[in-house]
């Protein structure tokens, strides 16, 4: 056994280790080949079995248990008082447009599940946050992340304990958005896993500074969660729409409680989905 | 690498990969921030030689993997593995690098994993151009100061030894 490991070694170690560069590019290069499941699969397994653990003993190093439960607890119910608030602004102002909706709050009857970031890329491209509750908690599949400050992203992958999160500057989360000045929806996305970008209508007349909150559209997240303002207006290669930059409500890097809206995705989109 | 310097090493990557996800965001400046990981990943591959930087290098950039969309699975670590066996190269054993040498070093490496990894990702021109200069330049900045206190401090070290 020694010997098999000590003939790696000097294998690896030979010629200036042309041999382990050669090894690990090509280990790095068939992963990125893999099909998407294998991957997946990678990196389910890799999360669950060494990071989480790790990160969890991590963060759980300043964690006072006595304080976090009561905290957790205030700290939900003054997510959903903002968000309520929030709601019912918009909700004054489509009832003084449309005058037929009376029943306007019911989409925000979910209850929220208080959970804590316990990992995230230990690098410069943020996309993806670990948190501490999974299906054993009530935490699906789709479910709307947010912060007491704005929207955060959705539960990409649900695991027994723990969640991945996918963060809305992830490059395959694209949002339909709603301006809330204009009325008018668009849709966000991010390109390069750094910064969000936001298409809608020219005619629009949308500005910066302006506010963009989710449409409810897409059927995952319910109308009216706060995503964040405009930041600067460019053209877009079609000049009937406009190309913005969203500065988020939320920064990403300093999250470290998060709320997971227990509701799932519209049945259309579930059956989606599905397939 | 003996017994007690592979050890040495998965304490220091784990006191890395902490330190980035805490220390790297309370460092923030204007949403810019310094790469703990890099200079990790160069110190290892300057002290022990191609081969350890290899391994090192794959295993940081597979940690950031993880973590990065699925369908970019391996673009940090190829990167990261190109980076540990280029900087390997200049291994210590062979060579004396002051620490403005070092320093250069560590900027080149910044560069070449932030290039590689833009190509493995598949990224457009004009998004790469924007995030070279508004993350790549400002960043790989940042890390050199951060980097060149550590090499600094380090170099102090081996010295009174």
């Amino acid at each position: 056994m020694l010997r098999a490991f000590r003939f790696i070694v000097d294998l690896f170690t030979q010629r200036h280790g042309v041999v382990a560069f050669a090894f690990f590019l090509v280990l790095g290069i068939l992963m990125h080949e893999a099909s998407t499941e294998v991957r997946q699969s990678v990196v389910d397994k890799a999360l669950s079995t060494v990071f989480y653990p790790v990160q969890l003993l991590i963060s759980s190093v300043n964690d006072f248990k006595s304080l976090q439960a009561e905290n957790d607890h205030l700290k939900a119910e003054n997510a959903r008082l903002r968000q309520e608030t929030y709601h019912a602004s918009e909700g004054l102002q489509e009832l003084a447009r449309l005058h037929t909706l009376v029943r306007f709050d019911d989409k925000w009857d979910f209850p929220i599940v208080t959970s804590r970031v316990v990992g995230h890329n230990p690098g410069r491209f943020l996309t993806t946050l670990v948190i501490n509750r999974g299906t054993h908690h009530g935490v699906k599949e789709n479910m709307p992340v947010m912060s007491m400050n704005g929207l955060v992203g959705k539960i990409s992958k649900a695991m027994l304990t723990h969640s991945r999160v996918q963060l809305l500057v992830d490059p395959n989360l694209k949002l339909s958005v709603l301006e809330r000045r204009t009325r008018v929806v668009g849709f966000l996305e991010s390109v390069d896993g750094h910064l969000l970008s936001a298409m809608i209508p020219s005619h629009a007349g949308v500005a910066e500074g302006d506010t963009l909150i989710t449409s409810g559209l897409g059927g995952i997240f319910p109308k009216g969660i706060p995503v964040g303002t405009v930041h600067k207006v460019r053209k877009a290669d079609l000049d009937v729409m406009s190309l913005m930059d969203v500065k988020p409500f939320q920064e990403f890097s300093t999250l470290e409680e998060v709320f997971v809206m227990q509701k799932d995705p519209d049945w259309i989109i579930q059956e989606l989905l599905d397939e | 690498m003996s017994n007690g310097g592979w050890l040495k090493t998965l304490l220091l990557f784990v006191l890395v990969f902490a330190l980035q996800s805490t220390a790297g965001e309370w460092l923030q400046i204007l949403g810019v921030g310094p790469d703990f990981v890099v200079i990790f990943v160069v110190s290892v591959a300057l002290r022990f030689g191609a081969a350890t930087g290899c391994l090192w290098g794959f295993l940081a950039g597979f940690s950031q993997d993880v973590y990065a969309p699925v369908e970019w699975l391996g673009a940090n670590s190829i990167a990261m593995t190109i980076v540990g066996f280029a900087v390997g190269q200049l291994e210590e054993h062979f060579l004396t690098l002051y620490v403005p040498a070092k320093i250069g070093v560590l900027a080149l490496a910044f560069f070449v994993n932030d290039m590689f990894y833009f190509l493995i990702t598949g990224l457009e021109k004009d998004v790469v151009t924007n995030l070279f200069f508004t993350k790549t330049v400002p960043e790989c900045l940042y890390t050199l100061i951060i980097g060149g206190i550590l090499f600094y401090l380090s170099s102090g070290k081996k010295s009174d030894v």
